[in-house]
């Protein structure tokens, strides 16, 4: 456990020591929170019911989660080009211990981001939680947190270099980001849209923020959409499932040897 | 006399259609400085990997360490210390820090960790750069981090895979220093791949490898001796027919 617990301080270090990186995790939700939300508030404009930027509130806190832990345990793949991951791979300790560790790493990443943001931006939009509601939604955003953070590494294992980087930004986070709920309701999208919905994970971390966050509104329609319980299993299925599926990726042959015999030409 | 330190029986391993290692037979005794001279491609790499259980063999079975690669990878992995070719530290840590780091994933407590820190600092004289970050350090003094991050758990064996590619001459005089005052304190088992014939001429034995196929064993002396020729780098024109030089093809490294 003292590798996991090595592992997960590397992570923060490395995070805590990238000045930008850390600038822009804070403030990406708050630019999101002044540009989409005052042009999708002018749409919504004709609805009552709620103000648009308190709607996007749980979005932007998944959001914080996703970049946050999505963007950490990708990573691996810079450890795999800097040649860390060996010194990983060569210690004694099993690959799913590794796997772990950079999973938890993330997931403390994508937590710690999202519950800073969320000190700002609940009582900038006029979002007031009870206690319990507080507890649901650092709740949601730890599991959720961990589910990215092991769907990255997962992505890790599949992307060999860096270039393919802005092609998992294009087909997956910003997918994820749209079908998500965190700018409309997933109940008011169409049937396929809404399937494809319901296999990302970050749905059901979004949906629950809803649940803590926007229950005076569930009457409206704006509230969570599916069983509390159901976006707890389901996000810890997820997390598991990328765990497991990540674990033998992380160290197949192809990471290590093969790339050093294509050197040799 | 304890077991051999390394043993290799009928080692081999294909990428495909290419056999990289054929089928390999090796004893590497306890404590002994052992070289492993090819030129690129000849497989050096690929049996230091299968060695230090990063890689499969495809045929064949090792023990390292006193156990088998295949069936007791992580006990093998607790008893070996690895150098790669490329330095495997964290840039963005310090030199401390990368060696904590690596304390904690051999699982060294803090109280065995920071000493032993301390000391292998010291001995490697990076005592007063413990602190800043790896990108700024020279390239000699990331080689001595590498060592000193893969023998931090006083391992028995140290497997050191090209260790001075990229290196200027006089960090290189000093890695075979500190090198040689491992063996000295701590009866290290050191194995050396190289295609490098001056690297090799200091070891206690040289297998000479060539196309995934050991083409001589002995001491330099025995080598030499047994080919009537005068240097290394003619034991290996005497027993492939091309001359080294050639066969790595003129780049330095793998």
């Amino acid at each position: 456990m003292r590798a996991v617990y090595g592992i997960v301080v590397r992570e923060l270090v490395r995070f805590l020591r990238q000045r930008g990186r850390v600038l822009a995790s804070v403030a990406r939700p708050f630019v999101w929170l002044i540009f989409a939300g005052a042009g999708f508030a002018t749409v919504f404009a004709g609805r009552q019911e709620i103000d648009y930027r308190v709607y996007m509130t749980p979005g932007l806190l998944g959001m914080v989660v996703m970049f946050g832990a999505l963007l950490a345990s990708l990573s691996t793949v810079t450890d795999r080009e800097a040649g860390v991951l060996r010194m990983v791979l060569v210690a004694p300790i099993r690959r799913s211990t590794i796997a772990l560790g950079k999973a938890l790493g993330a997931a403390l990443l994508g937590t710690v981001q999202s519950i800073v943001v969320g000190v700002v931006l609940l009582p900038l939009v006029g979002l007031h939680p009870t206690p319990a509601s507080v507890l649901l939604a650092v709740a949601g955003v730890a599991l959720a947190s961990l589910a990215m953070g092991a769907l990255g590494l997962l992505l890790a294992a599949g992307i060999r270099s860096l270039e393919n980087f802005a092609g998992v930004m294009n087909f997956v986070v910003f997918p994820m980001l749209f079908l998500s709920g965190a700018l409309y309701p997933v109940s008011r999208l169409g049937a396929v849209l809404q399937a494809l919905a319901y296999l990302n994970p970050l749905a059901y971390g979004v949906d629950l923020l809803k649940h803590a966050l926007l229950g005076s509104w569930a009457g409206v329609g704006y509230g969570g959409e599916l069983p509390v319980a159901l976006d707890f299993v389901a996000l810890a299925a997820f997390a598991a499932v990328g765990l497991a599926a990540a674990t033998p990726l992380l160290a197949s042959e192809g990471g290590v040897t093969r790339a050093a015999f294509r050197e040799r030409g | 006399m304890t077991a051999a330190a390394i043993a290799a029986c009928g080692l081999g391993k294909d990428f495909g259609s290419i056999r990289a290692l054929d089928a390999l037979d090796l004893e590497v005794r306890e404590a002994e400085f052992f070289g492993f001279l090819g030129p690129n491609g000849a497989g050096k790499t690929t049996t230091v990997h299968i060695l230090a259980t990063l890689l499969k063999p495809g045929r064949g079975t090792a023990r390292v360490a006193g156990y088998d690669v295949v069936r007791e990878s992580l006990q093998v992995r607790r008893g070996i210390g690895l150098v790669f070719q490329e330095t495997t530290l964290d840039r963005d840590l310090t030199a401390e820090e990368n060696l904590r780091f690596a304390a904690r994933l051999w699982d060294l407590p803090g109280g065995v960790a920071r000493p032993r820190i301390e000391q292998l600092l010291r001995q490697f004289g990076l005592l007063e750069r413990r602190d800043d970050p790896v990108r700024s350090l020279s390239g000699g003094m990331r080689r001595a981090l590498d060592v000193a991050r893969g023998v931090l758990h006083a391992p028995r064996v140290l497997f050191l895979d090209e260790p001075t590619a990229g290196l200027d001459p006089r960090a290189r005089r000093s890695l075979w220093e500190l090198v040689q005052g491992l063996r000295r304190s701590s009866g290290l088992t050191v194995f050396l791949t190289t295609h490098y014939v001056e690297e090799a001429e200091p070891c206690d034995r040289v297998a000479v490898l060539d196309r995934g196929r050991l083409v001589a064993l002995g001491t330099p002396a025995e080598l030499k001796s047994a080919a009537g020729v005068g240097s290394l780098e003619d034991v290996f024109f005497a027993r492939t027919g091309r001359p080294l030089a050639e066969a790595n093809g003129g780049h330095g490294g793998q």
